[in-house]
């Protein structure tokens, strides 16, 4: 039997497998904490159930179902494979680079509004975020710069005339 | 009787009560096809221009928007395989995929065909059975509720998708989400850990276009050489048979009609709504299927289901309005503020004091839904340009979309910090593997299971009360039933692929 590289499908099911199994644990940690923090809620007077019954049913469940998926991914994971988890990761995170820079300029327009206000912080995200998306060409830039006019200034002002509704102006 | 029939229909066949549809029609379409714009958005932002109409005129209005705000969700969709509104979640389901393979024409018209059915037979349903359902619907307490949610969350075991645990997870995380924030029967904060933006509790929109919205926009650029080479959502021609679809969906008129019944006995329920049907309606289809295993993959009976589901919700909806007095949503509540703007009051003698304006309202649903149809078919080649636009240019363009819609839904910037924040996890959840379908179900059905289990408990601390009322009974054997069916159909479907394999 060959063994699993960093670059065969099979590794990247292990690969898989172990990210999805560190998600079991961090789901597991969470659940099991705020189901402790739900049974310190104190029961009213007023009911038989308190605030914290329902988030502890919904815990315990999660707790539960979270062990039952640990226990079944740690059996599915070979030996070898935490050794090859790490260039898995690398290599996930390299074929998905545009996602990730496009969360990053997404995270930066989300801070920026407060500031910039809507209609500006909208108008450089658009821009930004379609000149790294789009093909290098004149058509394109155009275009992305009557986009980032029309979605950022111009859906201020319709929503500001029409309906009444004031985005963020920015300090 | 035939009086007040023709009293209202005059005035809802004048010219301009038709105009004012139609315009309406558009607007509601426009505004659901948005993702983060919801119908009840359309319909408070509709108010205000009707208080100069006079009443049926503007309840007319009112019905045109929230008619083609059901329909118009699915636009966005089949074509972005984004929700554009809470109902049309699982019309993501089939709808994208068809469109993906290179029918977004045939599941556009199948939706729409689908809605058109959908909202016809529930006026029809509306107009013999409304105050028989409506006695039944008022009827039911806290006990049946809960167990009808309990038996809505067994639909998380036909949308598991790959694995049976993480799909009891994503549904079992819905849940927990929906516990954050004040409690809903004492107002007791719950973990929020002094942190501001959590007080309220996430917002349910705001959770749907970030797991849903947001991921989806960041997996259409996971292939950097392609999205630069400017490729469009739909690579293929795209094809648009409206009337041969048409056909299509009245050759199934047992999933059409089941699905609509669905949704008028969703709608009838007050605090149900069209999520809720959407999701119910695709389930009974998946189940009384002779092809299960091509639903989530662009069956034509997922989208007709879904659709009609959602949409027969707004003659449901009328049900306990007109006949009690008792407004079933939002939608339904704002739509008797517009009667009582004008001095109607609305309650059980409603259709004996107004009947012109009742029968006005029915007439008004069949011509909404027929103007619904209508405005989709003529601007349907309008839409499926969107499928044709390249992915650089609409992902950073809808992602806009999705900040407007979610900062306009109450105005807090905090909203758009837990949106990015969602948005992320929902990737990470995408990614990994997880199905997000049963997380948003998680999130609607949670806060109505725990007030009505706790409602229950408070009226009486018996909890035998869930097994010997006899409508809660049926729904709790029906749940375990459902679950039973599921179990017993995916571990016979993992035999047949190991089989194969």
């Amino acid at each position: 039997m060959t063994e699993p590289t960093q670059e065969s499908p099979s590794g990247r099911q292990e690969a898989g497998e172990i990210a999805r199994l560190l998600s079991y644990v961090a789901i597991f940690a969470v659940s099991a904490g705020l189901g402790l923090e739900a049974a310190a809620i104190p029961t009213s007077r007023f009911e038989v159930l308190g605030a914290g019954a329902f988030p502890l049913m919904v815990y315990g469940l999660l707790c539960l179902v979270s062990l039952i998926a640990i226990v079944g991914s740690v059996r599915r994971i070979g030996v070898g494979a935490i050794a090859r988890f790490g260039g898995e990761v690398l290599r996930w995170i390299r074929d998905r680079r545009l996602v990730i820079v496009i969360f990053a300029c997404f995270g930066a327009y989300l801070i920026s509004i407060p500031w910039l206000g809507f209609s500006i912080a909208t108008f450089v995200f658009l821009l930004v975020a379609q000149l790294i998306l789009a093909p290098r060409n004149p058509l394109s830039i155009g275009l992305a710069v009557v986009i980032a006019l029309l979605f950022s200034f111009g859906l201020n002002w319709v929503f500001a005339e029409v309906f009444n509704v004031f985005l963020p102006r920015g300090t | 009787m035939l009086d007040a029939f023709l009293l209202g229909a005059d005035q809802i066949f004048s010219a301009s009560t038709l105009l004012y549809m139609l315009i309406g029609s558009v607007a509601g379409i426009i505004a659901a096809a948005i993702p983060g714009f919801t119908v009840t958005m359309a319909i408070v932002l509709t108010l205000p221009l009707t208080f100069a109409m006079a009443p049926l005129q503007g309840i007319a209005v009112m019905l045109s928007v929230y008619v083609g705000g059901y329909s118009g969700g699915l636009i966005s969709a089949a074509l972005l395989g984004i929700p554009g509104t809470p109902s049309a979640v699982a019309t993501t389901f089939d709808a994208f995929p068809m469109a993906r393979k290179g029918e977004p024409g045939r599941a556009l018209s199948l939706g729409v065909w689908a809605s058109f059915f959908g909202t016809v037979i529930s006026t029809m349903v509306l107009v013999v059975a409304a105050p028989p359902l409506a006695i039944f619907a008022v009827k039911l307490g806290p006990w049946e509720y809960f167990s009808l949610i309990v038996f809505a969350l067994t639909i998380v075991a036909s949308l598991v998708g790959h694995s049976l645990v993480r799909g009891l997870m994503a549904g079992a995380i819905g849940l927990a989400i929906s516990t954050v924030g004040v409690d809903p029967i004492m107002g007791r904060p719950r973990f929020d850990f002094g942190v501001e933006m959590l007080e309220p509790g996430l917002p349910f929109l705001v959770v749907l276009i970030g797991i849903f919205a947001i991921s989806q926009l960041a997996s259409e650029v996971e292939d950097a050489p392609s999205v630069r080479s400017g490729k469009s959502l739909a690579t293929q021609e795209i094809d648009f048979k409206t009337w041969e679809v048409m056909r299509e969906v009245l050759m199934r008129p047992v999933n059409l009609v089941r699905s609509s019944i669905v949704g008028v006995l969703v709608g009838a329920l007050p605090g149900a709504g069209g999520s809720i049907a959407n999701l119910l309606a695709y389930d009974q289809a998946r189940r009384a299927s002779k092809t299960p295993e091509e639903f989530g993959k662009g069956s034509p009976e997922g989208v007709v289901a879904s659709e009609a589901g959602n949409s027969a919700t707004a003659g449901g909806g009328l049900i306990p309005l007109i006949a009690l007095g008792i407004p079933g949503s939002a939608v339904d509540a704002i739509l008797m503020a517009s009667l009582m703007v004008h001095g109607i009051s609305v309650g059980p003698r409603l259709i004996m004091d107004n009947a012109d304006l009742v029968y006005g309202m029915f007439i008004a649903m069949v011509v909404a839904s027929a103007m619904m149809l209508l405005v989709c078919v003529l601007s349907m080649r309008f839409f499926l340009r969107v499928a044709e636009i390249p992915k650089w240019l609409i992902v950073p363009t809808v992602i806009v979309c999705c900040v407007v819609g979610s900062f306009a839904l109450n105005n807090r910037m905090s909203d758009l910090y837990l949106l990015g924040f969602i948005g992320l996890a929902g990737y990470a959840l995408r990614a990994l593997d997880y199905p997000l379908a049963p997380l948003v179900l998680g999130v609607i059905l949670g806060p109505i299971a725990e007030t009505n289990m706790r409602r229950a408990l408070m009226t009486d601390a018996d909890w035998t009360l869930f097994l010997t009322r006899p409508v809660s009974l049926i729904f709790l054997v029906a749940a375990i039933g459902s679950i039973g069916w599921a179990a017993h159909k995916y571990f016979r479907s993992r035999q047949n692929t190991e089989k194969s394999a």
